[in-house]
C-alpha cells in the first residue's frame, strides 16, 4: 500500500512533555556539563540514567506488555528517542535492551526470562555482543569459536573456545551473548548457536583495542575452554543464525539512530552560531545554511521511513524485516557521517586540534574553538565505524540486493 | 629560483624517499608524537639539515639551493606519504617563505639558520573570527618607542609550539591600520602558546599575544605597508605544499588498503576480487593521479610565476579535498573494523587527508574563491580557443 503510516494521536503530546520533564529531573548539572562536553562517562553515570529509565518502564518501552514493557507505538517510541535526543541524554546502551532482550523473550525458555529479562529491564545487568570474529566480519556465517557439549559431565556444560573482536564494552559487560559453532561439519549458518555467558567464568580475557579517536570502546575477547551451562543455550542448537538475523533487524532498525541525529543537527547549529568566518558566524554563510537544510531534507526522510517501517510492520503484526531494516542502515549511518563532516569542516575553522584529553573528566586545560569541539571531533572520529559495525554499508546493499531485487 | 633539472628532482625524490621508507612509518610517527617532548623528531630534523633539504628553496646566500616550491613539495609528499611529523611545512614554506619573500637583508640572515637546522618557524595569521578568510587581521602592533606592542590571538597552527620565531600577522597602530608580518620569538614574553596535538597527532598550539614587545626591526621588510595580498600568496603556497604532503599520504592510503584487500578472505575469496571493491579502489588510483597531476599543474604555474597562478592553486585544492575524503574514507571503509584501529596505517592517513583537507581553506572554500575570481576569464586557453574555432 502506498500509505503505510498511521495516523498520528494529539493525545501523545502530554508523552512528549512527561520525556521532557523526565530528561530535566534526571539529568543533573554535573552531567548536563560532561553531556554537552562530549565527555567520557563512567559506568556508574550511564547506570545512574539508565536504572532512572528502567524503574520508569521506559528503557523496555518498546517492548510488549507480557515481556514487561510498555507496548510503545512506533509514534511512541519516536518521540521518546527524539525528546531524549534532543536533551542530550546519555547513549541508550544496545546490547540488552535492544539486542539481546527481544531475543530473548522471543525465543528464550521461561527460566531465560525470568533470570535476565528483570535485569536488563532495568539496567542492573550489562551485556556485550560476541559476534565478529577477527577472521568473520562482513562475513559473519565463516565463524569459528567452537562450543563443544562436555562428554565428562553428560552434556551439561558447553565447552567454548575462540576469540570474538570488536565487542563494545565486553570491558563493563557482565554478561556477553556469543555465537558459536557448534556443528563445524554443518553448512555455515546451520551450525551456529546463540548462547550466553557470564563474564566471570573463567577461562575469558578481555583487552581493549584503541581506536582512530584514541577512545577505549571496543575489545577483543579470549574464550579459552570456557564452561557455560547448556541451560544458557537460547532456543535450539544450530539455529542459532534464524535467532541472530531476527536481531539484526531489530538492531538496524535502532541504527537509524534518529535521536542522535536530531542532537547532531541542534550541535550543528550551534557551531555554525559559534565559529566565524571574516568576522560573521558561519550560520550567515549560504554554503552551510544549504548544507544544514540538505541535511534536514535527509533527516526528515529518513524519519518519515523509520516510522513507515514500523508501522507496515505493525498493521502486518509482523517482525522487522531485514531488507527494511538494511536500508535504515545504509541511510541512517550515512547521515551520521554527513551531519558530523559537516560540524567537523566548520569546526576545521580553529585549526583542527584534537583536544582528546579534555574528554576526560577533571581535565582543566584551556579549550580551543567552541566548548563542544573535542567532543564532536571525537564522535566524528568514532562515527567513521557506523558504515562498517551492525554489517557494513556494503553487506547491506547485498541484502537488499539479493533479499528484494532477487539478484 | 634556480630550476632542477629533471634529473636532479628525481634524485631528490629517490633519496627523500630512500630515508623516509626506512626510517618512517605510522609506527614510527606514533612514537614522535606521543613520546617525545616535542612531538616530533629533532634527530630527523638534523637530517633533513645534513641531506640539504631544509635549504632546498632558501637562496644561496644563506646556504640553500635555490629551488622552487616544486622541489619542496617533492619533498613534503614523500613526508606524508610516510606520515612524517616533522614542522616542514610551517617552517620552510611558511616561516622561510616569508622572510625570503619580503625580509629586509638583515632580516635574511634567519634563514641561513633555518637552513642549518637551527631554526623552526611557523606563521600564525588566522584568528578565532577569521576562520578560512585571508583578510580578516583583528591582532594589533602598536607602536611604542622605537617599536611595537603586539596583542591578540591567533588560530591553532601546527608546528607553533615549536617555533623558535614565528612569523606574525597584525595591524599596524591600530586596528585600521595596515597588516604586517612580524618575527616574534617564540619564547618572548607575553607570548602564551596552548600546545594541542592537531587530529592526526601532529603537534601544534593556539598562540595569545599579550602586550609582548617587539623591536623596530621585528616587522618583516621594514616599510608599514599593507601586506595582505603578499600574505595572499604566501597562504597560496602553503596551500599547494599541503596539497603535495596529501598527494603523498592518498598514493600511500590506496596502496595499503590493496594490498589489505588482497590478504583479506570473505566468503572464501580475497575482498579484492569482489567487483564492488575493485571499482573502489579504481576510483581511489583515478582520484590520485588526477590530483597529482593538479598538484603539478598548480606547482609549475606558482614557480613559473604566472598570472593565474592563485586560480591553479584554488583549483588543485578543490581537486585535493575532494580526493582526500573519499580516499582517506575509503581506506578506513575498505579495511572494516581493522580501519578504525590505532593499530593499522589506513586511520592514521584518513586523519592526516582530514586535516591537509582542511589547512589553508577546504575544498569549498577554494571553490568559492574560484566562483568570485569567476566569469572573469575562460576556463583555459584551449576552451577558449576551441570557443572561438567553434
Amino acid at each position: 500500500m502506498f500509505i503505510n503510516a498511521l495516523a498520528r494521536d494529539p493525545s501523545l503530546e502530554s508523552f512528549r512533555q512527561e520525556v521532557r520533564d523526565f530528561c530535566a529531573a534526571n539529568i543533573g548539572p554535573d552531567l548536563r556539563r560532561k553531556l554537552d562536553l562530549g565527555q567520557h562517562l563512567t559506568k556508574e553515570e550511564y547506570n545512574a540514567w539508565l536504572q532512572a529509565l528502567g524503574e520508569k518502564g521506559w528503557l523496555g518501552g518498546n517492548w510488549p506488555r507480557e515481556a514487561g514493557g510498555q507496548g510503545w507505538s512506533a509514534e511512541e517510541a519516536a518521540i521518546f528517542r527524539e525528546e531524549t535526543g534532543r536533551a542530550g541524554a546519555p547513549w541508550l546502551i544496545p546490547f540488552g535492551v535492544t539486542m539481546v532482550g527481544p531475543v530473548i523473550y522471543t525465543f528464550g525458555t521461561p527460566e531465560q526470562k525470568a533470570r535476565h529479562l528483570p535485569g536488563i529491564l532495568k539496567n542492573t545487568t550489562w551485556w556485550c555482543q560476541g559476534y565478529s570474529e577477527p577472521g568473520s566480519g562482513s562475513d559473519l556465517a565463516s565463524l569459528r569459536t567452537r562450543a563443544v557439549k562436555g562428554v565428562d559431565d553428560d552434556g551439561a556444560h558447553y565447552r567454548v573456545t575462540g576469540q570474538k573482536i570488536w565487542t563494545t564494552l565486553a570491558h563493563w559487560a557482565d554478561w556477553c551473548f556469543c555465537l558459536v559453532r557448534t556443528d563445524p561439519d554443518a553448512k555455515p549458518q546451520k551450525g551456529i548457536s546463540f548462547l550466553l555467558i557470564d563474564m566471570k567464568t573463567p577461562g575469558i580475557t578481555v583487552r581493549p583495542i584503541i581506536t582512530l579517536d584514541m577512545g577505549h570502546h571496543v575489545n577483543e575477547v579470549f574464550f579459552d575452554d570456557v564452561r557455560v551451562p547448556a541451560e544458557n543455550l537460547i532456543g535450539e542448537e544450530n539455529k542459532g543464525w534464524d535467532y541472530a538475523k531476527f536481531l539484526l533487524a531489530n538492531e538496524r532498525v535502532g541504527v537509524a539512530e534518529l535521536g542522535s541525529m536530531v542532537r547532531y543537527l541542534d550541535q550543528l547549529k550551534g557551531v555554525l552560531a559559534q565559529t566565524m568566518e571574516g568576522g560573521k558566524p558561519l550560520s550567515q554563510s549560504p554554503e552551510f545554511q544549504r548544507r544544514v537544510a540538505e541535511l534536514e531534507v535527509q533527516f526528515a526522510t529518513l524519519e518519515a521511513l523509520v516510522a513507515d517501517q514500523h508501522a507496515a510492520h505493525q498493521s502486518a503484526a509482523d517482525q522487522p524485516s531485514l531488507i527494511g531494516a538494511a536500508a535504515l542502515k545504509i541511510r541512517g549511518s550515512e547521515l551520521q557521517q554527513a551531519i558530523l563532516q559537516c560540524m567537523t569542516d566548520a569546526l576545521a575553522r580553529h585549526g583542527l586540534a584534537y583536544q582528546a584529553d579534555a574528554l576526560m573528566a577533571g581535565w582543566n586545560g584551556e579549550l580551543m574553538g567552541p566548548a563542544e569541539m573535542a567532543g564532536i571531533l571525537a564522535e566524528h572520529l568514532h562515527r567513521r565505524a557506523a558504515t562498517i559495525y551492525g554489517g557494513s554499508s556494503e553487506i547491506q546493499r547485498n541484502i537488499i540486493a539479493k533479499g528484494a531485487l532477487g539478484l | 629560483m634556480t630550476a632542477f633539472s629533471t634529473e636532479e628532482r628525481q634524485l631528490l625524490s629517490e633519496s627523500a624517499e630512500a630515508w623516509f621508507a626506512d626510517r618512517y612509518g605510522p609506527e614510527h610517527s606514533k612514537k614522535l608524537t606521543r613520546d617525545t617532548e616535542d612531538g616530533f623528531g629533532r634527530e630527523e630534523w638534523k637530517t633533513y639539515a645534513e641531506m640539504g633539504w631544509l635549504g632546498l628553496a632558501l637562496p644561496e646566500a644563506a646556504g640553500g639551493s635555490d629551488g622552487g616550491l616544486t622541489e619542496l613539495a617533492i619533498l613534503l609528499s614523500t613526508a606524508g606519504k610516510h606520515l612524517a611529523v616533522e614542522p616542514l611545512l610551517p617552517t620552510l614554506v611558511l616561516g622561510a617563505g616569508a622572510v625570503a619573500q619580503f625580509g629586509a637583508p638583515a632580516q635574511q640572515e634567519i634563514l641561513g639558520k633555518v637552513a642549518e637546522g637551527a631554526c623552526l618557524m611557523a606563521l600564525l595569521h588566522a584568528e578565532p573570527a577569521s576562520g578560512f578568510a585571508r583578510d580578516h587581521v583583528e591582532a594589533v602592533a602598536t607602536r611604542s618607542g622605537d617599536g611595537f606592542t603586539l596583542d591578540g590571538a591567533k588560530t591553532f597552527a601546527i608546528g607553533a609550539h615549536a617555533a623558535d620565531t614565528l612569523v606574525v600577522s597584525a595591524r599596524i597602530g591600530d586596528a585600521s591600520g595596515p597588516v604586517g608580518l612580524f618575527l616574534v620569538p617564540g619564547k618572548a614574553e607575553g607570548v602564551s602558546l596552548n600546545v594541542s596535538p592537531a587530529m592526526d597527532g601532529r603537534r601544534g598550539a593556539a598562540a595569545r599575544f599579550a602586550g609582548v614587545s617587539l623591536p623596530a626591526d621585528a616587522l618583516l621588510g621594514g616599510a608599514e605597508t599593507d601586506r595582505l595580498s603578499a600574505i595572499d600568496a604566501l597562504l597560496d603556497r602553503g596551500t599547494l605544499a599541503a596539497c603535495a604532503e596529501a598527494v603523498g599520504a592518498m598514493h600511500a592510503a590506496t596502496a595499503t588498503t590493496l594490498d589489505y584487500l588482497k590478504q583479506r578472505k570473505q566468503f572464501g575469496r580475497a575482498l579484492s576480487e569482489f567487483q564492488v571493491i575493485q571499482h573502489r579502489l579504481v576510483d581511489m588510483n583515478i582520484l590520485c593521479e588526477e590530483t597529482r597531476a593538479a598538484v603539478h599543474a598548480a606547482l609549475t604555474a606558482v614557480d613559473e610565476g604566472r598570472a593565474d597562478a592563485a586560480l591553479a592553486v584554488a583549483r588543485a585544492k578543490v581537486q585535493c579535498a575532494r580526493a582526500s575524503r573519499f580516499i582517506g574514507g575509503q581506506a578506513v571503509q575498505l579495511h572494516g573494523g581493522m580501519g578504525m584501529t590505532d593499530e593499522l596505517a589506513a586511520s592514521h592517513f584518513y586523519k592526516r587527508l582530514s586535516v591537509t583537507e582542511a589547512q589553508f581553506g577546504d575544498g569549498e572554500w577554494h571553490l568559492r574563491r574560484l566562483i568570485e575570481a569567476g566569469a572573469a576569464a575562460p576556463a583555459s586557453a584551449a576552451l577558449a580557443s576551441g570557443l572561438a574555432a567553434g
